[in-house]
């Protein structure tokens, strides 16, 4: 048998199991039921060894191994029409499912969105934190109530080099950010403005957008604390 | 007796809200050193501030809370749970300031009925997290006599370093550099005639000791305790310069001299052992238990549960003693998402959870389950049951609770509880309050009744 030959038997198979399915599936009428009884015979012989299999396998031995060398000679061979709608059932029924995982976690990531509250070990809910208007809140930003620069003690203006520093208290257009928004006391806004200033003079950061290298971290998903830190400044001093 | 010597309108303040309503506590802090700045002002806090009074049913339908003026009746006879803060008795505006309490009551007896006793060294939480070496570590109660010193002789202070949990000075390993540099300069500077006088006494008391020795070995009498007053500036300069020389021994001092929160032993980089034994000998080694995490700002207990061990039984009335405490169930508040890893987070008794690490069910890889996913059709959230197993209070005041999985038993025994599952066949007895009846139900019931469900004047024989 030619290659060709084996193809074109298989096609005419494929399209004989389509309209043996095509009525069983859509319609229950007369003419029809009795068309499937014609076909009931058939049916039944060719889904035996793939039902048999696990009945096989606990009951007998023999017929066990017979089941298993007849499965390997119809596993070598083309598949027949009740066969082959099984596989067609089998993968539209895993593509339902995979659009159902897809809707189901479509969902998720849509409540998620809605929830941005990021629930700390060790916090306090009662039913009023997971109303909406209570998760509105933790959307947006709010003022830093303490100087970070205080708070952390170092200088401004010896960190001119740390450009994710810089980038934290620049806008993404380039602009120094109000001490509205950073919360950083006039003193030390007054420094972090100069060391700012200093930065984008000397061209070690850009004036128009971040710092490419910031750019790229966050291209592959990095967080900013990726990048090494710089030996301390201080030391640096002459 | 006390009570006797006060005037009767001094007993009456002070039997009245007025004088029994402690301040409140400063909240706890929002954590700005973590970098995030997204909070809410109005969400619940994290532990009480304020006292939670409540009154009887009878005093609270006549808007009578024991405070200065009746409250409205409109906003607090409503609730099933009467519940108030007073954050001010009397404003300027001539108003009493309260709001509900029931966020902060309700956990309370949430967590009562989860039957937990607060263990010492706290679990998990923020940067310090949990590995699989350290979860199931033993835990001790914070009412252990060791660790429980409250009452200190003020000379033995330093004695009970390892057995208190309050300090007057910081705790060096949880400041930053700039609190740091602040605290040297503001509280540490003007210490310094302090400091040398400490250690004058010191001297005195060492050289005291050695000449006591001395004597006892040369059969003399013993010497006269000497004052500091004696020591000179030399034997002071000499002293400092062997205190510089010596780490350890400087550490003691000025710890003891400034009450300094205890620090924790050498870590990994430092002794060059593997890593899960530090972790053990830290575990084991540590003396105080507040080393390493800091020290709680309250009662390590938090007044929460006075309960000593978790080592007791539940009795079940017909399956008898259980061995696992009755599970409880955990709203899962957001679920995994893997592809971000980030592990779901539970809320059990109305503290926020994390999941159990280790081998349960949390942590297998298949996506499928209940806590990964947001299914809008299920009615007040995803829920899932879980085994409380430790809670303890961290050092900013936050209960810090670990659960793990639940036995298949404990929770279809916990469920027939409930009356949601069947254990054994047992059919749920059909219980005449619980079933449900709509309208259309009961007309037909009255309708089916051979007797008139109402009686009438024919009952009773008055009219033919």
């Amino acid at each position: 048998m030619s290659c060709r030959q084996w193809l074109s038997s298989a096609a005419r198979q494929c399209q004989s199991a389509l309209a043996q399915q095509q009525p069983r599936t859509f319609s229950t009428s007369a003419p029809v039921a009795a068309t499937r009884s014609l076909f009931h015979d058939n049916t039944l012989s060719s889904t035996t060894p793939n039902s048999r299999r696990p009945r096989a396998s606990s009951a007998n031995p023999s017929e066990a191994l017979h089941g298993l060398l007849t499965d390997g000679l119809e596993r070598g061979g083309p598949l027949s029409a009740e066969q082959q709608r099984e596989v067609m059932e089998q993968q539209q029924g895993g593509a339902r499912a995979y659009v159902r995982d897809l809707r189901t976690n479509a969902t998720t990531e849509n409540y998620v969105r809605q929830m941005p509250r990021r629930w700390r070990i060790g916090e306090l809910y009662a039913p009023r934190d997971l109303t909406p208007a209570e998760m509105k809140k933790w959307r947006q930003g709010r003022r830093p109530n303490k100087d970070v620069v205080d708070m952390l003690g170092f200088s401004p203006l010896d960190n001119y080099r740390n450009f994710s520093l810089i980038s934290e208290f620049m806008t993404t257009m380039g602009r120094i950010k109000h001490s509205d928004d950073t919360g950083l006391r006039p003193v030390n806004q007054r420094k972090m403005a100069k060391a700012i200033r200093r930065a984008v003079g000397m061209g070690l950061h850009p004036s128009v957008h971040r710092h490419p290298e910031i750019l790229r971290l966050s291209r592959h998903g990095l967080p900013t604390s990726a990048i090494p830190t710089p030996s301390d400044p201080s030391q640096n001093r002459l | 007796m006390a009570a006797r010597s006060v005037s009767p309108g001094g007993a009456l303040l002070r039997a009245s809200r007025m004088f029994a309503l402690p301040s409140p506590i400063p909240p706890p802090p929002n954590d700005s050193s973590a970098g995030t700045n997204f909070n809410s002002d109005t969400a619940t806090l994290a532990f009480p501030t304020h006292q939670v009074i409540t009154t009887l049913s009878s005093s609270r339908k006549q808007g009578d809370w024991g405070l200065k003026r009746p409250l409205p009746l409109k906003s607090t006879t409503k609730s099933s749970n009467p519940m108030l803060r007073v954050k001010a008795i009397d404003t300027i505006e001539q108003i009493t300031d309260y709001s509900s309490a029931t966020d902060h009551g309700i956990t309370l007896r949430k967590f009562q009925e989860l039957g937990m006793p607060l263990s010492a060294r706290r679990p998990a939480s923020g940067d310090m997290k949990d590995t699989t070496s350290t979860m199931n570590l033993p835990q001790k109660s914070v009412f252990e006599e060791s660790f429980d010193m409250t009452d200190i002789h003020p000379d033995k202070r330093a004695e009970a370093m390892d057995s208190r949990w309050k300090f007057t000075g910081p705790w060096l390993a949880g400041m930053t550099q700039g609190e740091f540099n602040k605290w040297l300069a503001k509280h540490v500077r003007p210490k310094r005639p302090e400091f040398r006088q400490f250690l004058k006494k010191k001297i005195a008391s060492e050289l005291h000791a050695a000449a006591a020795k001395e004597a006892l070995d040369k059969g003399l009498e013993q010497p006269a305790l000497m004052d500091a007053s004696a020591v000179t500036e030399d034997q002071l300069i000499d002293y400092l310069r062997k205190l510089r020389h010596d780490n350890q021994a400087l550490y003691d001092m000025v710890g003891q001299f400034l009450d300094l929160a205890p620090l924790a032993p050498p870590t990994v980089s430092q002794t060059g052992l593997p890593k899960e034994k530090v972790s053990t000998l830290t575990f084991n080694e540590m003396k105080n238990p507040y080393a390493e995490r800091g020290p709680p700002i309250t009662h390590p207990s938090a007044g929460l549960s006075y309960l000593r061990t978790s080592m007791y039984m539940e009795n079940h009335p017909i399956y008898g003693p259980q061995k696992h405490h009755t599970p409880v169930v955990a709203r899962v508040l957001r679920p995994r998402r893997q592809a971000q890893a980030a592990a779901a987070r539970l809320g059990v008794a109305g503290f926020v959870v994390n999941t159990p690490l280790g081998d349960t069910g949390f942590n297998s890889r298949s996506g499928h389950a209940v806590f990964d996913k947001i299914d809008p059709t299920v009615e007040g959230g995803a829920k899932v049951w879980v085994q409380a197993q430790r809670a303890s209070v961290d050092s900013s005041g936050r209960v810090v609770l670990t659960v793990n999985d639940t036995t298949r038993e404990a929770q279809l025994v916990a469920q027939e509880l409930l009356g949601e599952a069947v254990c054994l066949g047992v059919q749920p007895a059909e219980n005449e309050m619980n079933k449900r009846e709509s309208a259309s139900d009961i007309r037909q019931r009255y309708r089916a009744a051979d007797s008139p469900a109402m009686s009438s004047a024919q009952d009773y024989g008055l009219r033919e």
